[in-house]
Order: C-alpha cells, then sequence, then structure tokens
C-alpha cells in the first residue's frame, strides 16, 4: 500500500523533473556557446537550442504526447502560421532589388 | 473523500473528454498568440537582417546575469506547475497547493527580478531617447524591440501569477475541486508564458557575446 502510494507520488515530478533537468542543460549550452567566436554560427545555433527547448517543453511538460490529435492540430495550427508569416515576408525582404 | 462528481461539468461524460476539451479551447487561444508575438518575432528578424552589426552592439548591453537568472526560475516554474497539475488530476489537494504555490512565487520572483534590471537598464539610458549611448542609430531599434517584447511577456507572465493565484484560492476554499479541469488551462497558459522566453532570452540577451 505505501509502496504503491510511493510509487503515486514519483509519478508526480519524475517525469517532468527529467524534462526539467534537459531543459536546464540545453539553456548551459546554450548560454555557453554564446561566448564561442563563431560568427553567424552563433545564432544558429541559439535558435536551433531553442527550437529543442520548445519542442521538450510542448512534448513532455504541456504533455502533447499524450494529447488527443485535435488537440495537436490545434498546437501545430500556431505554428504552421507563424511558419507562414515568416516565409511571406521574407520572401518580399529577401528578393528586393 | 473524493470531489470528481463535483469536477464533472455538463455536458462532458467524463473527465478525461473535460480536460480534452478545455485543452484544446487553450490551445487555439494559444495559436492567436502565437501570431501576436510572432509579428513581434518576425520584424525583430527583418530589422536584424539588415542591421546584424548595430544588432550585435545593442544586444551586448543587455543585462545577461538577470536575463539567466529568469530563464532558470520560469523552465523552474514550468516544472513545478507540471508538478501540480499532475497532482490535481490525481486528486492530491495538498501537494496540488504547495506547488501552485511555489509557481506563483517564481512567477513573482521573475518579475522582481526583471525590474532590477530594467532599472540598471534606465540607469545606462538604454531605452530609444536623444540621451541613448550606443552608436549607430540601429542600436535603438534593438532597444525599443527589447522594451516592447520584454514589456508585452511580462504582462502576459503578471496575468499568468494573476490566474495561478485564483485558482490556488478557489481551490484552497474548496469552491471549484482540485481534479477538475480548471489546472489544466491553467497549467498550458504559463507554459506558454515560459516558452515565449526561451525564444526571448537567445534574441534579446545572446546576441553579440562572441
Amino acid at each position: 500500500m505505501t509502496n504503491g502510494r510511493q510509487q503515486d507520488r514519483r509519478y508526480l515530478w519524475q517525469g517532468p523533473g527529467v524534462a526539467w533537468l534537459a531543459l536546464l542543460v540545453l539553456f548551459a549550452v546554450s548560454l555557453g556557446s554564446a561566448y564561442l567566436p563563431l560568427g553567424t554560427g552563433n545564432v544558429a545555433i541559439n535558435l536551433a537550442i531553442a527550437a529543442i527547448m520548445l519542442a521538450v517543453l510542448a512534448t513532455f511538460l504541456m504533455d502533447l504526447r499524450n494529447s488527443v490529435a485535435l488537440v495537436r492540430i490545434a498546437a501545430a495550427a500556431g505554428l504552421f502560421w507563424i511558419v507562414i508569416m515568416f516565409a511571406l515576408t521574407f520572401s518580399d525582404f529577401l528578393t528586393r532589388g | 473523500m473524493s470531489d470528481t462528481a463535483g469536477a464533472l461539468q455538463h455536458p462532458w461524460p467524463d473527465l478525461r473528454m473535460q480536460r480534452a476539451g478545455v485543452s484544446l479551447g487553450m490551445w487555439m487561444f494559444l495559436a492567436s498568440e502565437v501570431l501576436f508575438f510572432g509579428g513581434l518575432l518576425v520584424s525583430y528578424a527583418v530589422y536584424r537582417s539588415f542591421n546584424e552589426e548595430a544588432f550585435r552592439i545593442a544586444g551586448a548591453h543587455a543585462q545577461i546575469v538577470y536575463g539567466s537568472i529568469n530563464t532558470v526560475i520560469l523552465l523552474t516554474s514550468s516544472f513545478t506547475m507540471t508538478v501540480a497539475l499532475r497532482a490535481a488530476t490525481a486528486n492530491v489537494r495538498r501537494v496540488t497547493l504547495i506547488f501552485l504555490g511555489i509557481t506563483a512565487a517564481l512567477g513573482v520572483a521573475f518579475l522582481v527580478c526583471k525590474g532590477l534590471e530594467y532599472r540598471e537598464d534606465l540607469k545606462e539610458h538604454l531605452f530609444p531617447s536623444p540621451q541613448f549611448p550606443l552608436s549607430p542609430p540601429a542600436t535603438a531599434m534593438f532597444w525599443g524591440f527589447y522594451w516592447i517584447m520584454t514589456g508585452i511577456h511580462a504582462v502576459h507572465l503578471t496575468a499568468g501569477i494573476a490566474v495561478v493565484l485564483v485558482v490556488w484560492t478557489l481551490f484552497k476554499r474548496r469552491v471549484i475541486p482540485v481534479q477538475g479541469s480548471t489546472m489544466e488551462g491553467a497549467a498550458i497558459y504559463w507554459h506558454f508564458v515560459d516558452s515565449v522566453w526561451i525564444v526571448l532570452y537567445p534574441l534579446l540577451y545572446l546576441a553579440g557575446r562572441s
């Protein structure tokens, strides 16, 4: 009985705890890499790490991995439209003469 | 003992579906929020692509210690919020209240840290004005984005803290049961505020460090 309760309690923090540690490690890597002289590589690495952090947060802490398909589609809609926004905006600015 | 009956609302057949309904509604709201912040992010990207060096010079003046402390605070608050949500779903009332309280406290800690950071920025006149100390002129553009982006984020976080405190009070007074779907919406919103900061941190604090 007690053992079962302990397992229940562990469920409360164990999964989120691993995700939290992963986020802290990614944050440390992002901060450390910003001081390396990599030119435009710095911003690419920092944004790539931010994207991974967002994926970890959405998948494990916002629990999209256990969500129903409709919820996942709604979450993907925001991402889809921001990609459209960036693509259309930069297709204008980067192709001006 | 269990207050599941009070948690289930019409027309949902069970709590799992009710939570999915709240989750869907909150994600749809957040999709509109993504586009709201998206407008700012795409503007930042356009101006930075044309003023690369100015943004590097300006970014080097952002208070990286405060920014980094705040990142750790928000990441930790997302962890405590998830524990609170899981405890609420499992109907462990005491743990829900404790971790919701810690989450709100971390949110307040973020705002205090942000206030101290703003004080340092203002001392150095790092806002677009005739006394703005940096050059070339496009550096002021970076600081314009800094104030707008961090300011709007702080407004969102303040709203999140208010929501968490209201939910905490309602749980504490047993007005609503912890096992219902209220925590679902509050948690997803809180994580979204954290997500925005995860994007803002490299854009505003890591530019121009190397």
